[in-house]
């Protein structure tokens, strides 16, 4: 009830300043995506090389006490994902193995909940800082709440190193980022220029126009292609929330909309990326209209097998997990340390530092037809 | 005074004037008015394709509003049909990717819709509840349920037999339009011309007069949440058949559209007063609109904003109506 009537004191609210909004709203930049945030870019350079460092920030990480010296020794690990059983960590987990086998003397577990609440997984770090381990990996299901517990892992002589989702930087030594906004949009834009021409026009599924990620991707898209690819033409960027339905919807309608004009469309979230693939199928426009957009593989496999998507962009898991172990091998191995600007990650090559103590994946990873079935999740 | 006059003729027996005046024909030159305003603007609206798109994507809203149409005319509401949908799609999804045979994939929402209205219903009708306290607990249970049971995780791979949505008979007639088209007439005529269908109406205008005519007000509320159930099955089947990915959790403010629908389509919400093809017709006309903001440039929030004035205006005229009725007798 309570919900329903808020919902329609809402509605009457919205109507109320339907007037005075819609006068404010005609006032928008026209050099600027809708749906991006107005937080400052930094679009990375438009040739294939990484960006530079941006200004260092000293290490806020924090440092394990007491830990005996294992450098070149061989020692234990216990990675504690999310929840397990899933195709994303199942892969997180994968890598962990591969780099494992190539190091050689390092011995990596998986475990822990079967569901992703953070109660559970405190008592899984708990159990094995009891039972005693050189190091844990984790992939934190609240940022805070996991934060006293790894800091005691710390204090026991532990090594702690974080991959996927983050806790507070001073419960961990170093975090794996696996993509950061301005490389993401790079990725997505080039793709989408690739695939369609340097002056077609494009337009935008995303979730809504405040959602924080989506809103920093379109800013840093935007200032990219203002960049490296400025012919692109941005049509109409609309908001379809993570809804499947609504998505699919949006996206038919601007097919509808613009015709020839339109050449691609981005999908800003796992939902509108296979909704708009959709779209585009039951329209018949495969192959003439480019679907490009951030997704998890397995949604995407029917449409990217049929060819009517070519670049699913997100990160790879496998290499998540692998770069995880290697760093973790660094730590003990005293040759990461605080101050440091690069990691080595064995096939992955040098990791660079960023933001004080995490490091970065690389560039996003790119599923096409011909990888996409090496992936479950 | 013509009031009065209108006021005791039968339904339907009203003569031009009164079908004129309806608030079918009203959505109808509505759907109409949209569709030549917009189409001036871009005539792109108006290609078969986009008018065909609105349709078909939106069929299932209507489809359930049919079933919340006769909840609201007994007297009741039921705010838990949108997390039920959501419920019945993963049901329906994760047994077509079991493998089970596609027609109990197909029957098995329904008959679990039914269940668990008829449950609501009886728990509504013999325990006197109010509808909206029991469906408000309803849908806290399936939308945390979905969540614990699946922990979000989406169905893909569902076999190419599972599409029901995509299935065009004679090849021209796509399903969710003649289910839509189906499911309207069958319910308008069973309501008008049934002595079950006019029980709804006599139970949701005045229970205890109901009653003393012979009908049960507690069998009723029952027999429509068991029928609301089974519409609400039907609308999950072509909701979930429709897109190749099914989300595995509550399509948001999906109960709000679909009450929406009912109310805009002229079903009162006091009870007693309304008809499934004004509630189909408004579905088409949310749907429209919804479609029509994009091609006039306006953000899709505005969506919200005109389903409230539309309810806000409806509702208004149903109370005036009402009263300048009450003023006559």
């Amino acid at each position: 009830m309570k919900q329903f009537m808020k919902h329609r004191m809402m509605k009457t609210a919205a109507l109320a300043i339907l007037g005075a909004a819609m006068v404010g709203g005609s006032a928008v930049a026209a050099d600027k995506w809708d749906g991006g945030d107005d937080l400052p870019t930094s679009p990375l350079a438009c040739d294939a090389g990484p960006a530079a460092a941006a200004a260092a920030k000293p290490y806020d990480g924090g440092q394990s006490t007491g830990a005996p010296d294992k450098a070149g020794k061989p020692i234990t690990l216990v990675d504690v994902p999310k929840l397990i059983g899933i195709g994303y960590f199942n892969a997180t987990s994968k890598g962990m193995q591969d780099a494992a086998k190539e190091i050689g003397n390092v011995k990596v577990t998986t475990d822990g909940p079967t569901e992703a609440k953070i109660d559970e997984q405190i008592k899984f770090i708990d159990n094995y800082i009891t039972r005693g381990v050189d190091g844990i990996l984790f992939a934190a299901n609240d940022p805070v709440a996991i934060t006293p517990v790894l800091k005691k892992a710390l204090s026991k002589g532990i090594h702690v190193v974080g991959y996927d989702a983050n806790s507070q930087p001073d419960a961990r030594q170093w975090f794996i980022n696996q993509a950061q906004f301005n490389g993401i949009a790079k990725a997505m834009v080039d793709a989408m220029a690739k695939e369609v021409g340097e002056d077609k026009g494009f337009a935008i599924v995303t979730s809504t126009f405040t959602t924080p990620n989506q809103a920093r991707w379109i800013a840093e898209m935007s200032a990219y292609a203002a960049k490296c690819h400025p012919k692109l033409k941005w049509l109409e960027t609309v908001e379809a929330q993570e809804d499947n339905v609504l998505s699919f919807n949006q996206a038919t309608t601007l097919i509808n909309k613009y015709g020839d004009k339109l050449s691609g469309l981005f999908g800003m979230t796992s939902v509108a990326t296979p909704a708009s693939a959709e779209a585009v199928t039951k329209a018949g426009l495969c192959g003439k209209l480019a679907v490009v957009g951030l997704a998890t593989p397995n949604a995407m496999k029917p449409y990217v097998n049929a060819g009517c998507v070519k670049s699913v962009v997100l990160w790879n898991p496998v290499d998540l997990g692998y770069a995880a172990t290697y760093v973790m091998r660094a730590v003990v191995d005293g040759k990461l340390k605080p101050g440091a600007t690069s990691v080595d990650a064995g096939k992955l090559g040098k990791l660079n530092v960023i933001n004080g103590s995490e490091i970065l994946l690389g560039s996003p990873f790119i599923f096409t037809k011909d990888n996409i079935k090496d992936f479950d999740f | 005074m013509s009031s009065i006059v209108i006021s005791r003729l039968r339904p339907g027996e009203g003569g031009a004037l009164r079908l004129f005046a309806s608030q079918e024909a009203l959505l109808a030159f509505a759907i109409i008015g949209v569709a030549i305003l917009v189409g001036l603007y871009n005539p792109r609206f108006l290609a078969t394709r986009n008018l065909a798109d609105i349709v078909l994507g939106n069929a299932y809203i209507a489809v359930a509003a049919i079933g919340m149409s006769m909840v609201i005319v007994s007297g009741n509401i039921d705010i838990s049909v949108g997390s039920l949908i959501g419920v019945l799609a993963t049901i329906s999804g994760s047994l077509a990717v079991a493998g089970v045979p596609i027609i109990l994939v197909w029957l098995t929402p329904l008959m679990v819709g039914i269940l668990v209205m008829t449950l609501q219903g009886a728990v509504v009708a013999y325990l006197r509840i109010p509808a909206i306290v029991v469906t408000l607990g309803m849908l806290s249970i399936l939308k945390g349920g979905l969540i614990s049971v699946t922990g979000g995780r989406w169905i893909t791979d569902l076999p190419q037999s599972f599409h029901l949505a995509d299935i065009e008979l004679f090849g021209i007639l796509p399903m969710p339009v003649l289910i839509m088209v189906a499911a309207t007439i069958l319910a308008a005529l069973w309501m008008r011309y049934s002595a079950s269908g006019r029980a709804i109406f006599a139970t949701g205008g005045n229970a205890e007069a109901a009653r003393l005519c012979g009908v049960s007000p507690q069998r009723t509320v029952v027999m429509v949440f068991a029928l609301h159930g089974l519409f609400a099955g039907i609308a999950a089947l072509l909701f979930a058949t429709q897109l190749k990915v099914i989300q595995s959790t509550v399509p948001p403010n999906l109960e709000l559209t679909v009450i929406t629908a009912a109310v805009v389509g002229g079903v009162s919400i006091l009870g007693g007063v309304g008809t499934v093809v004004g509630s189909t017709l408004a579905a088409v006309l949310i749907a429209e609109i919804a479609s029509a903001l994009v091609f006039i440039n306006v953000s899709p929030y505005w969506i919200h904003a005109v389903q409230g004035g539309l309810i806000l205006v409806t509702v208004v005229a149903d109370i005036l109506r009402r009263r300048r009725r009450q003023v006559g007798e």
